[in-house]
């Protein structure tokens, strides 16, 4: 073998080595969805330390999931993770959660973590609290960073246990789930499971298979859709950080001096005489300014719904939608998509999800 | 005409009010209501002409507590004869009256009223809350005292017990051509038979009318603005 065959033959077996890595690499990232979180607001009005504020957790409820998104991004663990409006088969893992409290000293939220098998990856309660050096917020702080950094390591624990197979036949599933969603007639064969029992994958189109590359294609006119919501998001983290952060660290400073304020009352000497005016003063004093200071917290967030309000308000169309129509708007893009589908394949298209209120004008738009 | 009825109505809910108050410590109990039966909602400003002065009160009380003791005394026929009244009684008045001047301080309340819930905010107070929605006890506990409030008819009745045993109450009415509302405020306590009652007449206004509207908000404080809301 001549020298030049020789280094033609080293050079195509780097080239093999680096295509195979970088397809390896590039299997090995899975696409994440974090869904708008619950704000878990109870039916029965909440009162005292632990009220709740439902606007604000509404508002919450769609701050937390871009916290969380920027970190699990910052970590380099992971291909695309995008905050969505409801769980949908089109990404490999979908991360959930409710917030159970909210209120500037703690943040707890319950977890939810499923790849698209229907694995359970965690299911648990994150808790975080701040200190009083985390006020005032600077930058791009936030007082409860280490509950996303503790949630995003958890996540990645998982992810190291998985082989690059296991990762790999997340990934095949995720597409086929999908690819049942949009036409169960062609593609339901391909996938076992469902329901209770974990999702596997029975065989897989060729490559070139025309129908599936429809699939892919539709699959990808979503991922557009969802990164165009997944950034209305970002907008209004960023817009609501600094009034957000405020009335964390006023409900943070209150909820401390109400707490040194029961304190201070329950262990102050009562060397008053009973029925005197002194007792009855101090009793009615101590009721009165414990009353106050539990109202000056509604009273702030009445001053944070007027600030953020309007810009939820302003922005209905594109970022309220976000946790509200969106949803809907959402169901219905996905919707049209089958239909394109259905035409273009001759296949009856699978029933969608009736838009719940769907505003029609703004998914035409679209 | 009208401030003639007007009087005959604050005169009629005046003396229904003390005929309970004296009929003894523990009022009838505010009922449980899914609708508001009537609209208190608005801003309103202390009438000093037509309310009643917590002197006014205390020497109603004076007189009311010296006159059956004069029973008592004339009743007692060759009893023990009481010289007057107990120091302790005296004194127990006295601090209800002195109380009373801090309970009924606040001069400008802000009435917001929702299908749920009534809201009175009163100045340099704090607001008497009244939830009567679905779920709700209408009942806020605490270690510092025990509120609770209801509808007794066409009045609205806030109640506070607080740990020493002086109990607050206010009842509010509303007169028929919804301009004026009555506040009637009582204070009892275990060491004096009866309770110091104070009737307020409070009349509407219009808290706009110098031209400037505010608005709470979180990182500016108090905003206010020339302009009307909405525009």
């Amino acid at each position: 073998m001549s020298r030049l065959s020789r280094l033609l033959l080293c050079c195509l077996a780097i080239a093999c080595l680096l295509q195979s890595a970088a397809l390896r690499a590039e299997q090995a990232y899975l696409d994440v969805g974090i869904v708008v979180f619950d704000p878990g607001v109870p039916e029965q009005d909440t009162a005292g330390a632990d009220k709740i504020f439902p606007n604000i957790r509404r508002a919450e409820a769609v701050y937390l999931p871009v916290e969380l998104r920027r970190v699990m991004e910052n970590s380099g663990d992971w291909g695309a993770v995008r905050v969505m409006p409801s769980a949908s088969d089109l990404v490999d893992l979908t991360v959930a959660a409710r917030i159970l409290e909210s209120n500037g000293q703690r943040l707890s939220l319950q977890v939810t973590a499923r790849d698209a098998t229907g694995q359970a990856w965690l299911d648990q309660a994150y808790t975080a609290a701040a200190a009083e050096a985390d006020y005032p917020v600077t930058g791009d702080g936030d007082p409860f960073r280490s509950l996303y950094t503790h949630l995003a390591d958890d996540l990645r624990t998982h992810l190291q246990a998985l082989s690059p197979k296991d990762l790999e036949r997340i990934r095949l599933v995720a597409r086929m789930r999908y690819a049942a969603g949009l036409s169960p007639e062609a593609f339901a064969g391909y996938l076992g499971g469902g329901g209770d029992a974990p999702y596997t994958l029975l065989r897989y189109p060729a490559p070139d298979d025309p129908m599936f590359e429809r699939v892919e294609r539709i699959r990808k006119q979503e991922y557009l859709f969802i990164d165009n919501v997944d950034e209305q998001y970002g907008r209004l983290h960023d817009n609501m950080a600094q009034t957000y952060n405020l009335w964390r660290q006023y409900r943070y400073e209150q909820a401390a001096y109400q707490a040194g304020y029961e304190q201070r009352a329950e262990s102050r000497e009562d060397n008053d005489r009973h029925g005197s005016f002194a007792a009855m003063l101090r009793d009615y004093s101590t009721y009165r300014s414990y009353r106050m200071q539990q109202q000056d917290v509604s009273e702030l967030a009445g001053g944070f719904n007027n600030e953020i309000g309007p810009t939820v308000v302003e922005t209905r169309g594109k970022v309220f939608r976000l946790s509200g129509s969106l949803d809907s708007r959402y169901r219905e893009w996905r919707g049209i998509l089958r239909q394109i589908f259905a035409l273009e394949s001759g296949l009856p298209a699978a029933p969608a999800a009736p838009p719940a209120g769907a505003d029609h004008s703004a998914a035409q738009s679209e | 005409m009208y401030a003639l009825s007007w009087n005959r109505f604050r005169s009629a809910l005046l003396g229904g009010c003390l005929v309970l108050a004296a009929c003894g410590s523990s009022p009838p109990q505010p009922a449980r209501v899914s609708v508001a039966p009537v609209d208190f909602s608005g801003s309103w400003e202390l009438d000093f002409s037509q309310s009643d002065t917590v002197n006014d009160a205390y020497d109603h009380i004076m007189r009311d507590l010296q006159r059956q003791i004069r029973k008592q005394q004339e009743a007692s026929q060759g009893g023990v004869a009481v010289g007057g009244m107990a120091y302790g009684t005296a004194a127990g008045i006295y601090a209800l009256a002195r109380m009373a001047e801090i309970v009924t301080e606040p001069q400008l309340l802000d009435i917001k009223q929702t299908e749920r819930e009534v809201t009175v905010k009163r100045e340099g107070s704090f607001a008497l809350e009244c939830d009567f929605g679905p779920g709700s006890t209408g009942v806020v506990e605490s270690p510092f005292g025990r509120e609770a409030c209801g509808w007794l008819h066409d009045q609205l009745v806030y109640q506070l017990v607080l740990p020493d045993g002086l109990r607050i109450s206010h009842r509010l009415t509303v007169s028929p051509d919804g301009q004026r509302l009555q506040v009637v405020t009582q204070l009892s306590t275990r060491s004096v038979s009866q309770p110091l009652v104070v009737a307020q007449v409070f009349n509407r206004y219009d808290p706009n009318r110098t031209g400037i509207h505010c608005t709470q908000t979180l990182s500016k404080g108090r905003v206010c603005t020339t302009e009307k809301p909405g525009q």
